[in-house]
């Protein structure tokens, strides 16, 4: 059985114009010890995916309207409030995109990092105190006995998501949801976040949702792809498949309309691809069309008049498209 | 100096006095670009890229005078635009024009589309009001808006719809030079091919000479025809796209390249990741030696002692060490 | 956005009423406030007179509806010279940095720990109590709140890229300051002054409280003022121009808040 399970899943939220679903009719698998990513443009529902699986969607705005989400056997929709509690920062916790934020600025990082462990794991303050360097140590902060008393402000914006991820990391969770972790960095900080991420994966096997929208990050990074469009899966497959053999216009269009650096470099530079315009509004999320048509260079009639169902290709490969057979 | 050569920086420092709590007397200075000298012909694009701190957006506010030189020289077409005095400097800034990195923040909410790339028209030159509106007319088809759109304020547009009405207001007083600062990078993936696509087009039919900055590496290939590789206020390294792409010779323009992830396969399986431990150095306290040596595993005594000239475009005791 | 705010709305339309009064007031009951026109302390209703008479027998509601007048005047003139003050020192000091900035903000420091007070009693003193002196005295003394939020916005403000934008395309600095930066500082230098002509209301009252004032012209706190002493025996003829500072000012606070929430960017886009 997988660890983590996502059946029809609809998420809807307020809007001055009514409800809309800002998830739609989404399903998943997520293995253990499996690294999974969601990939798509802001807006599409990726974040908000990663806040329902934490029970933290915003509260009076979005609900759960349909659909279960299963952890380890255990349905998370219909949890309590207490027991959710006990499981983020546990089982399942998640990194965020902003590293100069996320962390209070009035405590120094040990002290952020052994209150998780105590209100988790029951540690005394010295175990707790200790612990905390230990993972200082393990997401590689140099002198982690001396930088255990700094204040955020003291550090840079790539240690800052390491001490992110040592307190993500704290509890040994199952599940370590990562929310566009490197956006905010430097491409060289990226590379060590994400040499980190994997070398913890392997040491600890828990799993790894990461969110972005950088292909090149998801080819790197994970084994498995869910591209979102408006609210919806639009394909799901094995990474290396689904840059290869892409079987959605919009996963094309997601890796062809980015320059990328090949292995060997040519005075050719084609024009590059463009998905022309911009995602839905919020309003339109609802509707029984496929909601790519209005950008897609290969729309039909069919494609404005109903959703289109979910085509499989092999075992693992899923597209959300009435061409994709063609494509 | 070759002849079409448009714009030329020399010996450019730019520097900042930092308020250090201890100590009295000496101001420590924040040296954010230090000695650049870079040149860009007439027709083409010069990328600088860096990381956050490296100096590349502080040079090109400082080629736009927008934040004061220390010294140097930045000639366009043989003026050199730091030692104008105010009225010149004023008409100059017409040939240098900017397109930012934000959407939200570089198009004043308070007026329609139209104003925004009106506005330095009116500053600058001497059209009639009805030369003004044509060359409006003309700027928005050519960055692709609807002339309609033209009465519309900022916030009814989306960010790439916004970053054109920027690169119109760019156009408009018919510049030398367009300094480019990140202008994609607050956009989504699939918007930012439509801009890039956009200034491309735009280069080939005005001729234009951009000067790129962006810390994104596949943009920048794709834009530049050659690029300047800055670190720590210093360029490390400066030539032809294909020779800095194809064979990196500064082992910090190497560990940049090898840290973009990519989807191709092939480069994948060819190149290894080379990771650069540590942090750069205090701005402010800067080591006397080569400003990388501390985070370089190639380093020599030699490295943390003398600071390499830029020779041959790398600026490096051993260029084209293997990491 | 401010019509959903029910309290501003409510506010306004009172506030409405108060200056129709004041224009109109003359005109729909014309009794001269100075005239005795009846035996003294007669309570409200009582005679005819619907608000009562003070200690000299003259007429309250004709005293409330002439003062009304001179103490929204009042406001809003000490208002409009505090902002453009408070403004101008603000632009300032928050466009040129350095020592115009320190200069500019070591001045507002110092009127900001005068004790506003005793400093326009000072000059009320010196210049003699007209009107405009008086307008004067309370502008001069309440410019320094107006000045820190001009500032303050000035400062986030031109370091927005689309001041840079107007920089890079030859704008000069005073094109700069005021078509530029200041139109889109305004909307909490406007909250400041609605909540401005309240405070300078209640400043007047107590200037003419303290028989700091024209005694030619009457208004709401110089009828306070007057009857002080008679508070015991006729507290109606303190209380009823007490209540109209109190509404009037409320009222004012009241869309001022309304005005923040209206103006406020942050809260609009809900």
């Amino acid at each position: 059985m997988a660890l983590l399970s996502v059946k029809n899943l609809q998420i809807e939220i307020k809007t001055r114009a009514g409800v809309a679903p800002v998830i739609d009719d989404l399903s998943f698998d997520l293995e253990a010890g499996e690294s999974l990513s969601f990939v798509g443009e802001s807006g599409c529902g990726k974040s908000m995916t990663a806040l329902a699986l934490m029970g933290l969607l915003p509260e009076g705005v979005g609900s759960v309207a349909a659909g279960s989400i299963t952890f380890d056997g255990e349905e998370l929709t219909t949890a309590t409030e207490t027991r959710l509690r006990e499981i983020r920062g546990n089982d399942i916790s998640m990194i965020f995109q902003e590293p100069m934020t996320s962390l209070n600025p009035l405590f120094t990082i040990g002290e952020q990092i052994a209150e998780v462990l105590r209100a988790h794991q029951n540690l005394s303050r010295k175990a707790a105190w200790n612990q905390a360097i230990e993972l200082l140590d393990a997401v590689r902060i140099p002198n982690a006995k001396a930088r255990v008393n700094d204040y955020p402000f003291q550090m840079s914006g790539g240690q800052r998501q390491r001490v992110m991820i040592a307190i993500a990391l704290a509890c040994q969770p199952k599940i370590l949801i990562a929310d566009e972790p490197t956006t905010a960095l430097d491409v060289t900080v990226q590379a060590q976040i994400f040499d980190l991420l994997q070398d913890m994966r392997r040491q600890t096997d828990s799993s790894i949702i990461l969110i972005t929208h950088d292909m090149g990050a998801v080819a790197e990074m994970a084994e498995r792809m869910i591209v979102m469009y408006a609210g919806r899966k639009a394909e799901l497959g094995p990474v290396e498949d689904v840059i290869a053999n892409p079987r959605h216009p919009y996963t094309a269009g997601l890796i062809s309309c980015v320059p990328h650096i090949l292995s060997t470099l040519t005075e050719e530079r084609e024009k590059l691809v463009e998905v022309p315009g911009i995602v839905p509004p919020l309003n339109d999320f609802g509707k029984d069309s496929c909601l790519f048509a209005s950008r897609c260079q290969q729309a039909q009639a069919q494609c404005l008049e109903a959703r289109p169902p979910e085509i499989e290709f092999g075992p693992e490969h899923q597209s959300a498209c009435w061409r994709a057979q063609e494509l | 100096m070759s002849d079409n050569t448009l714009l030329n920086v020399e010996d450019l420092v730019v520097r900042f006095a930092v308020k250090r709590s201890r100590g009295f007397g000496k101001n420590a200075y924040l040296h954010a670009v230090d000695n650049v000298n870079f040149s860009v012909k007439r027709g083409e694009t010069l990328a600088i890229v860096g990381e956050s701190g490296s100096g590349k957006t502080t040079a090109a506010l400082a080629v736009a005078r927008l934040v004061k030189s220390y010294q140097g020289k930045v000639e366009l077409n043989g003026t050199d635009l730091l030692h104008l005095s105010d009225e010149d400097l004023r008409q100059a800034r017409a040939k240098v024009q900017f397109i930012f990195q934000d959407p939200y923040s570089s198009l004043n909410p308070r007026l329609r589309a139209s104003d925004i790339v009106r506005e330095p028209m009116d500053s600058l030159g001497n059209m009639t009001e009805t030369e003004k509106s044509d060359r409006i007319d003309f700027l928005f088809e050519a960055v692709g808006l609807r002339p309609e759109q033209q009465r519309l304020f900022p916030h009814q547009f989306s960010g790439g719809q916004r970053q054109r009405i920027g690169i119109a207001r760019a156009l408009a007083t018919q510049p030398d030079v367009i300094i480019c600062d990140e202008p994609v990078s607050a956009l989504d993936v699939a918007v930012q091919a439509q801009i890039l696509n956009l200034l491309r087009k735009l280069q080939k039919d005005f001729g234009l000479t951009y000067l790129f900055i962006s810390h994104d590496l596949g943009v920048v290939q794709h834009m530049c025809d050659s690029i300047a590789v800055m670190y720590m206020g210093k360029i490390v390294e400066y030539g032809p796209r294909l020779d800095i792409f194809n064979v990196p010779q500064h082992p910090y323009t190497q560990a940049l390249l090898s840290a973009v992830p990519s989807v191709d396969k092939a480069r994948r399986a060819k190149s290894r990741r080379i990771l650069i431990s540590g942090d750069p150095p205090d701005p402010v306290n800067l080591p006397d030696g080569c400003r990388f040596a501390n985070r370089c595993s190639t380093a020599k005594d030699i490295c943390r002692r003398d600071q390499p000239k830029l020779d041959n475009g790398v600026a490096c005791h051993f260029p084209g060490a293997k990491l | 956005m401010f019509r959903g705010n029910t309290a501003a709305m409510f506010a306004l339309i009172v506030l409405g009423l108060i200056m129709l009064c004041a224009i109109l007031g003359p005109w729909i009951y014309p009794t001269d406030p100075f005239d005795m026109v009846w035996a003294p302390f007669s309570p409200p209703g009582v005679d005819g007179f619907l608000l009562g008479t003070d200690y000299l027998g003259r007429d309250l509601l004709a005293a409330l509806i002439h003062g009304s007048r001179v103490s929204i005047v009042i406001g809003l003139a000490a208002a409009s010279v505090s902002i453009v003050i408070g403004v101008t020192v603000g632009a300032l000091a928050g466009f040129y940095l350095g020592w115009v900035e320190e200069l500019l903000m070591r001045i507002t420091e110092f009127f900001q720990v005068l004790p506003t007070l005793l400093f326009s009693m000072v000059i009320v003193a010196l210049f003699g109590a007209s009107l405009p002196m008086i307008t004067l005295a309370i502008g001069v003394v309440s410019w320094t709140a107006v000045a820190r939020v001009t500032r303050s916005e000035f400062l986030r403000i031109r370091e927005l890229e689309y001041v840079m934008a107007s920089r890079a395309s030859g704008a000069t600095n005073s094109k700069l300051m005021f078509r530029v930066i200041l139109p889109n500082a305004l909307p909490p230098i406007i909250v400041q002054a609605a909540l401005m002509v309240g405070s300078a209301i209640l400043f007047e009252a107590g200037l003419s409280f303290l028989g700091l004032t024209d005694p030619n012209v009457v208004s709401w706190g110089q009828v306070i003022g007057s009857n002080r002493q008679y508070i015991l025996d006729a507290s109606y003829t303190v209380t009823i121009p007490g209540l109209a500072i109190f509404v009037t000012v409320l009222c004012i606070s009241l869309v001022g808040d309304g005005l923040n929430d209206a103006l406020n960017p942050k809260l609009r886009s809900r």
